[in-house]
């Protein structure tokens, strides 16, 4: 519990220092970089409130981005302020979350799973038929396109991310979904009431995907609609989740800045095989530090205590 | 000495389950455990079979530590455990079942005989060979599941609560085979919650309290004993007294 | 109504690769409770394989059935051996997680490793019968995609008769009822693991083979066929092979009833819809046990 608040304040100390960065260093590729890492840390840990607190593996969760990212560009492109545009995108994905939510839940394990991600490919699906075409910005807004702009709403998006589950995880709400996932009719037994409890780590997750999306389509010029319904957003917030630790609140920030760093410098140095390294490096920490890389700092302090006790 | 425990420790994480537990059965013999629920029965037995590694302490069978053979093989040994709540292959048949029994090389020239001998024990199993076994009663999975661990040939039978959620006259029947079985020549270690009866049947009985031996003696002896008849034998634990 | 029945003959015939697919994934998802969110990729190496020795040696790709399902069987022997057996160690919350992450990974480096080694190019296998077609009535079936039908069911059936006659077939079974009651009645329960997966492996490539010379194959169809697998697995629930096998008999007609009402685009959806629907009704699936 003190463990997540301390972490929380690590990390906030963190992004306030990265607040900086573009009256230091105003280079495009690092606010580029910085940008990427910032929205995995978001999407990830929208999704770690679903798999590591709630403990169910959510494959659709693209879905929640996609919805964000449709409604807030649509609404955007329109004329609506962008801040409103992301609220209503964060409000699409929410309603969505909601209509579901009643019949996903019925399902448990492996099959909510891959419910799930029948439910993302609907929709990934059906708006590729939809909107075929690929959207692009206006002139003007490319114009007037500032990124510096976009990477400080990435930084508070984090921060409220990072916020958002440090207040969850230390709160009575957080207690009782992590009672849920661990036994669902003790929990409910105790007086835990699982129904409000999922609904509650539900909205909280799909507002930060759909912000998060909303994110998304307000920083990228042109992309096809149908992009970020793709599962590999979901996977890649699942990698990042897994890798830095899931159910932790610094895990998905770890595993964000490590992930991207990590495909970044795979893609330059390595160009033709950095997949193919980038698969192995999955299957190696898979293996050796399934609790990633939350776990391996773990062992290397217990490691550096008991040998400093020599 | 066919099965000898030495000083057993076993937990679960943090949660001690059993300390220094120390017993032993004779071939032939017929031993009961007994203790109230949550007292670490089934973890003993769990130790015993294989499905739960100890923190201390020595399992000999016959001699040879059992802590150092793989779980699977432990059947091949001579001893079968007859789980708590059957633990059946759901999916499969009576006879599909009881044929998996004897999946241990030791056993498996023995198959036809051994399911002969499990179907005379049990005739309505026989009519019901090709009956899927979720679909049976409470007492005929009872009866599969005892059949299942005669197939293995063993040479001690252990069961964790075979009289849980039977009615009464199938409870003496399953009784009744143990004593026929062990007529001939197979030792039987019988966790068992119906106090009275386990002590009728048993040569001798241990009991288990709080994961610790607290009592030893012959079955008969126990019965008579005043702490087991206040602890186990008053109207609080025989249910066949109460009045609902 | 004419363009209607056809598209449902051409259905039912990849829903029986689809069910084949399935079927290998149902097997090691039942036995391990593992996910093998690689099994795709698995099948496009079996697609490969066929199609190398159809293109390098001129084998006839029903005939390199005989040489690729027992690679894939020692594939599976030695990917589980290498990987998956270490992931079954643990729990079954843990195991998932870690299978995906594992599965992920090797499916990555599947892709990368195909597309570096034969390129992104789509591939098929043309033989000499390929273009022979039987007529019924006004219905046009392909000869190759008619053989390839029966043979997936014959492999299915097959597996059933392994699952059933076979000692360890018997055994796998009942490791994916109850493992400790496995290992009570005298069953190595890791070698169960090995044998099933490598079992669902091989399936995996036989499937690949026939997918090479029905369709087409490339590196990217892994995650197609992974989620056709996952969702007819869904859909049929565990227990039943014959069952998995008519639930992607299923998936392949309804895809083919919504192209034919929705037009092609939509193919895919509707299935995916029914699939969410049959869940939601019931969430053990068509088929499946509890």
């Amino acid at each position: 519990m003190h463990a997540e608040r301390r972490w929380a304040a690590v990390i906030l100390l963190a992004f306030a220092g990265l607040a900086l960065v573009p009256l230091a260093a105003p280079r495009d590729d690092t606010l580029n970089l910085l940008f990427l890492i910032l929205l995995s840390v978001t999407l990830a840990q929208s999704w770690n409130i679903i798999a590591g607190y709630a403990g169910q593996v959510n494959l659709g969760h693209a879905a929640f981005f996609g919805l964000g990212a449709l409604v807030t560009r649509t609404l955007w492109i329109g004329g609506t302020p962008v801040l409103v545009a992301m609220a209503a995108g964060a409000g699409a994905a929410v309603a969505f979350a909601l209509a579901i939510g009643a019949a996903a839940f019925r399902l448990r394990g492996a099959y909510f799973a891959i419910g799930t991600l029948a439910l993302g490919e609907i929709l990934r699906i059906t708006t590729g038929n939809v909107l075929a075409e690929i959207s692009t910005l206006p002139a003007a807004a490319i114009a007037g396109y500032r990124l510096t702009l976009r990477y400080y709403l990435a930084l508070v998006l984090a921060a409220l991310a990072v916020a958002v589950v440090a207040a969850l995880a230390t709160s009575r709400l957080g207690l009782g979904i992590t009672a849920l996932r661990e036994d669902e009719d003790a929990a409910e037994a105790s007086g835990v009431n699982a129904l409000r409890l999922k609904l509650t780590a539900l909205v909280t997750s799909t507002t930060l995907a759909g912000l998060a999306g909303g994110l998304f389509a307000y920083y990228h010029i042109s992309y096809y609609p149908q992009h970020p319904f793709s599962p590999h957003w979901t996977f890649d917030a699942l990698l990042v989740t897994y890798i830095g630790g899931v159910g932790t609140l610094h895990g998905p920030v770890l595993g964000a800045v490590f992930y991207v760093f990590l495909k970044e410098y795979l893609a330059t140095r390595w160009v033709d095989l950095h997949l193919l390294i980038f698969g192995a490096l999955f299957i190696g920490g898979g293996l050796l530090l399934p609790g990633g890389l939350v776990e391996a700092g773990g062992r290397l302090r217990r490691l550096l205590r008991s040998t400093l006790r020599r | 000495m066919l099965l000898e425990i030495l000083g057993l420790d076993a937990a679960y994480g943090d949660v001690p389950a059993l300390s220094g537990v120390a017993l032993s059965v004779e071939p032939g013999e017929i031993v009961a455990l007994l203790g109230p629920n949550g007292a670490g029965k089934t973890t003993l037995l769990k130790a015993i079979a294989g499905l739960l590694r100890p923190r201390a302490g020595t399992v000999l069978w016959e001699g040879e530590d059992l802590g150092r053979v793989p779980s699977h093989l432990i059947v091949e040994r001579g001893l079968a455990l007859v789980p708590e709540g059957r633990r059946l292959f759901g999916s499969m048949t009576v006879e599909e079942n009881l044929t998996l029994g004897a999946f241990a090389p030791r056993a498996r020239n023995a198959q036809g005989a051994n399911l002969e001998r499990v179907y005379a024990l049990f005739p309505i199993l026989r009519e019901r060979r090709r009956q899927i076994v979720r679909l049976l009663s409470g007492g005929q999975q009872q009866m599969v599941s005892v059949g299942r661990a005669l197939m293995s040939s063993p040479r001690l039978l252990m069961l964790d609560e075979p009289s849980l959620g039977l009615a009464p006259l199938m409870v003496q029947a399953i009784l009744d085979v143990l004593v026929e079985i062990n007529r001939g020549g197979v030792a039987v270690f019988l966790v068992e919650q119906n106090v009275r009866a386990a002590l009728t049947l048993a040569h001798r009985a241990y009991i288990l309290e709080t994961g610790r031996i607290v009592g030893e003696g012959g079955g008969a002896e126990l019965l008579q004993d005043p702490h087991v008849r206040r602890a186990y034998l008053g109207p609080l634990a025989a249910p066949e007294y109460f009045v609902l | 109504m004419i363009i209607l029945s056809q598209q449902l003959v051409l259905g039912f015939m990849i829903g029986g690769l689809y069910g084949l697919a399935a079927v290998g994934l149902s097997l090691i998802f039942g036995v391990l409770k593992v996910l093998n969110v690689a099994h795709g990729e698995l099948i496009m190496l079996g697609g490969y394989g066929a199609y190398w020795l159809f293109a390098l040696l001129g084998f006839d790709p029903f005939a390199s059935l005989l040489l690729v399902v027992p690679l894939s069987l020692l594939l599976g022997l030695g990917l589980y051996c290498a990987l998956f057996g270490f992931v079954v160690r643990t729990d079954e919350e843990t195991r998932i997680k870690n299978s995906l992450l594992i599965g992920f990974g090797l499916a990555l480096a599947l892709h990368a490793l195909a597309v570096k080694l034969w390129t992104a190019d789509e591939r098929g296998i043309t033989t000499s019968y390929a273009g022979s077609v039987l007529i019924v009535g006004h219905l046009a079936i392909p000869l190759v995609r008619l053989a390839s039908l029966a043979v997936a069911f014959a492999l299915i059936a097959a597996l059933h008769l392994l699952l059933t006659r076979w000692r360890w077939g018997r055994a796998i079974r009942a490791t994916a009822d109850d493992w400790q009651a496995a290992l009570l009645t005298g069953i190595d329960v890791r070698r169960a693991y090995l044998l099933a997966f490598a079992l669902g492996t091989g399936l995996a490539g036989a499937a690949g083979t026939l997918v090479s010379v029905g369709y087409s194959i490339s590196p990217s169809i892994g995650l197609e066929w992974t989620l056709k697998a996952l969702i007819v697995v869904v859909l049929a629930g565990l227990g039943s092979m014959f069952g998995t096998f008519v639930g992607g008999l299923f998936l392949g007609l309804a895809e083919a009833a919504s192209a034919a009402v929705f037009g092609g685009p939509y193919r895919e959806v509707v299935g995916l819809v029914i699939i969410f629907a049959v869940l939601v009704a019931r969430p053990q699936g068509l088929f499946g046990a509890r």
